[in-house]
């Protein structure tokens, strides 16, 4: 009587970056048996499939104690990482396309995929949550396709940013939501991350979205193939030629613009401005050269403000 | 604190000398954490609960209606990182604290077991302690909402409107013992308009303001209907600033896009672009005619007939015409509309919206969440992203009956016979909010793949239909589609059937530029 059997409507493929996903620590899943679970994100989406693409960062072979073959995998986009398998559980084709994609991947060859995959959700004994992905259907893409992701999935984020915002005006209720213009598919899975999520910080996944960009706009080759193959520590080197002057603008409108009262912290800084292709030592140095020379100052350890 | 106090009352109170109790043995405070450790004659219980959901109806009992909710609730409301039990509830004490999303301390309720299936009984003097706010606020069925969420409502509802139209009509049992008489029509206030039922007599005319208090919401087929019962209570209502009966009757009138299977009392102003006559013999052998056409408004487009003779001027097509009082039926997903009389139609000179539409080229662009979750629709075009490729697209082979795709040579109504060879592709469109089960036939199939027939059924010959699923997945997947066709929406989703599907091209950097000033991002 409470639990409807009949089958659920398919749930819609969110565009989602890997780390809205990652660190999302909250499930929902309706009281019937045959009812779709959701991993309720920080800005209140609720995925149960998600449409993905990136860098295949890691794919390895494991063997399942029941005796199957169990492929665990990394996909990195322009925000970090999607954590991916693909079991017994997983279509033919899946498996298939995986098994290919092993070999290319140890020759280090450097692989684009799209996938649309289903969210997954674990919790340790311990208390901590792992959120992944299991893919539905995958193929390799170009970079121009890539890059169209890209900047669906920023919508869709911007989106869902400008959503919270609107509903964090509110008391938390969904009719207030509704009636103060938060959109009806957000509405549900908003307030279940407003009871649950304290302070979420926007500007990280706004942080991300800016780093798409450039990456679509081909202003910024991080996540190109090439380049990503080496260490992350490992900068780029032409950045290294940049003058100081351009870091000194880069961090100056950084802090203008994203300064809300106490300052910008280092971490922000330092990611901001290296996503936009400068070197993360460099970008330090400067740091400390504007201190001393008095261009900005610090209200408290590691937050920076123009003076 | 009240509680608190009681609680230390009744725990110096020896059990016996609860006296009023009848059969109540009384049993000592049972407290648990987990619903799981209950068992089914456990009663006098005490346990932290999240309340997930809370519905209330008005249930007899013994003679008198009372205000019974029900639910359910959940274990562990403080602990995300353990599985909480879920169970159903019933409140039978009418407690207005019990709100969804809300944590509170039930006690003194009890388990009752039913077929198997365990619950729990809040009683009258059970007692509950609000720990901590539910975020959705308890609706109070009588208080008075409007039509439009009226419409999207179900079980018992209070709203005030004016009665638009009001008919007496009969329903004539189906075991054939006799007809019950009701008055169907449909009431408005600003947001929209609904319709009716009545199964009591209603004293009031059309025009008439009325409250209508714990009414039942209804679906006829896919049309909510407000049903008028015995405990319902009709009542006059004063609100001078409530619209009038014109201005109502004029916001009232429907579009085709809003027609809903069963839907009745329908106004709407279309165009008509077809009329054509059509004789058939019925079971009794007796010679009919049916007439039937096609409509359109700026919202869509659907069908419509006629089992009497209406004056149609067919040289004069196409012809604006207004329709009162119609009803409508689906057939495959598009609505059609009975007329039933002549008198439902009158001619209008001009349409509303201004100039005639051109029929042959009239496609409304709908987006993808509307035509998902609205009603089936004809002539409409969207967009949206692959995000799946059915491996069943390609070469097909259809029974040359009925047009069923065989499996195995075989038609699920003809068995075995010679099939006609066909291609379709099917995907799933999806634009992050939205998505449909997208047909492409033949021709469409061909148009977005750009190649022709022979050299399609070569290729899928010559590297199979793995190799064709594979490229076409490679070539599609997460690809923007603009697709025009029409849509069949049911409770399992809905189904776009393209006569032509294009990729949407898209550069990366310009629409990169253009999120950026459209979001102010630099």
């Amino acid at each position: 009587m409470f639990s409807p059997t009949r089958r659920a409507k398919r749930q819609s493929a969110l565009r989602m970056f890997a780390s809205e996903f990652g660190e999302s620590t909250l499930y929902d899943r309706g009281p019937g048996e045959y009812d779709p679970g959701f991993v309720i994100s920080k800005l209140g989406a609720r995925a149960n499939r998600l449409l993905v693409a990136g860098l295949l960062d890691r794919l390895e072979e494991r063997e399942t104690s029941s005796g199957g073959k169990l492929w665990q995998g990394q996909l990195r986009d322009a925000s970090g990482l999607h954590f991916f398998s693909v079991g017994d559980f997983a279509s033919d084709e899946v498996r298939e396309f995986i098994s290919d994609l092993e070999v290319r991947h140890r020759d280090g060859e450097p692989i684009l995929l799209m996938m649309s995959a289903k969210a997954r959700w674990f919790q340790n004994d311990e208390g901590s949550v792992y959120t992944s992905i299991r893919p539905e259907e995958i193929c390799e893409i170009n970079r121009a396709r890539y890059g169209n992701w890209l900047v669906e999935t920023c919508k869709s984020t911007l989106r869902r940013i400008d959503a919270l915002n609107t509903a964090s005006s509110s008391d938390g209720s969904r009719s207030e939501m509704s009636t103060i213009g938060v959109p009806a598919d957000l509405l549900e899975g908003l307030v279940m991350s407003m009871n649950h999520y304290q302070d979420v910080d926007v500007e990280v996944y706004r942080l991300h979205v800016m780093r798409a960009l450039d990456i679509a706009e081909g202003r910024n080759e991080v996540q190109t193939p090439k380049i990503v193959e080496k260490d992350a520590t490992i900068v780029e080197t032409e950045s290294k030629s940049e003058t100081s002057d351009g870091i000194r603008d880069v961090i100056t409108s950084l802090i203008s613009r994203m300064d809300q009262g106490d300052g910008v912290d280092f971490d922000t800084l330092v990611t901001n401005a290296s996503a936009r292709g400068h070197d993360r030592v460099i970008i330090e140095e400067e740091l400390d050269n504007m201190s001393d020379s008095g261009l900005i100052h610090e209200p408290r350890f590691g937050w920076f403000k123009l003076s | 604190m009240r509680s608190v106090i009681r609680r230390f009352q009744s725990e110096k109170d020896p059990p016996a000398s609860s006296s009023s109790g009848t059969s109540s043995n009384q049993s000592p405070t049972r407290k648990v954490s987990r619903l799981s450790e209950l068992a089914a004659d456990d009663r006098n219980i005490e346990i932290e609960v999240r309340i997930v959901s809370h519905n209330s109806r008005v249930q007899q009992v013994r003679g008198e209606d009372r205000d019974i909710a029900f639910g359910l609730l959940e274990d562990q409301p403080w602990d995300d990182s353990t599985e909480s039990t879920r169970w159903e509830y019933k409140d039978w004490g009418g407690k207005n604290n019990l709100a969804p999303g809300s944590i509170v301390r039930v006690e003194g309720v009890s388990v009752n077991e039913y077929q198997g299936r365990m619950s729990l009984n809040i009683n009258q003097n059970s007692r509950i302690v609000v720990l901590q706010e539910g975020t959705q606020p308890i609706v109070d069925i009588t208080e008075p909402i409007t039509v439009a969420q009226a419409l999207e409502s179900d079980g018992t509802i209070t709203v005030v409107g004016r009665i638009l139209t009001r008919r007496g009509d009969q329903i004539h049992r189906k075991d054939g013992s006799g007809s019950i008489d009701v008055v169907r029509g449909r009431i408005a206030d600003d947001s929209g308009t609904i319709g009716f039922i009545s199964w009591e007599s209603l004293d009031f005319d059309e025009g008439a303001l009325v409250k209508i208090e714990r009414a039942q919401i209804r679906r006829f087929k896919d049309t909510p209907e407000i049903n008028i019962g015995r405990f319902t209570k009709v009542e006059a209502y004063h609100d001078a600033a409530f619209a009038d009966l014109d201005s109502l009757k004029a916001g009232s009138r429907a579009r085709i896009s809003d027609l809903r299977d069963g839907s009745r009392d329908v106004d709407l102003v279309v165009q008509l672009e077809s009329w054509t006559k059509r004789s058939f013999t019925n079971d009794q052998g007796e010679e009919k005619n049916v007439w039937s056409g096609e409509l359109l408004d700026p919202s869509g487009r659907c069908r419509m007939s006629a089992w009497e003779e209406i004056p149609i001027d067919e040289s004069k097509l196409p012809l604006t015409i207004q329709l009162r009082g119609v009803r409508v039926r689906t057939w495959q997903g598009i609505p059609d509309i009975t007329v039933d009389s002549a008198s439902q139609m009158t001619m209008l000179d001009s349409p509303p919206w201004g100039e005639v539409i051109d029929g042959d080229d009239h496609v409304v662009e709908v987006e993808l969440p509307e035509l998902s979750s609205g009603s089936s629709r004809v002539g409409i075009k969207t967009s949206g992203s692959v995000v799946g490729i059915r491996s069943d697209s390609g070469l097909i082979s259809r029974c040359p009956e009925c047009r069923r795709v065989l499996r195995d040579g075989h038609c699920s109504m003809h068995d075995a016979v010679e099939g006609v060879e066909d291609i379709r592709l099917r995907m799933v469109l999806d634009d992050g909010i939205g998505n449909l089960s997208l047909i492409l036939n033949k021709d469409a199939s061909l148009g977005l793949l750009d190649l022709d027939e022979s050299t399609l059924k070569n290729r899928i010959n010559t590297e199979g239909s793995k190799t064709f699923i594979d490229g076409l997945r490679s070539s599609l997947l997460g690809v923007g589609l603009e697709v025009k066709g029409r849509t069949i929406v049911d409770e399992q989703g809905g189904m776009l059937i393209a006569d032509s599907a294009s990729i949407v091209e898209m550069d990366s950097a310009l629409a990169a530029a253009e999120v950026r000033s459209q979001w102010g991002i630099e």
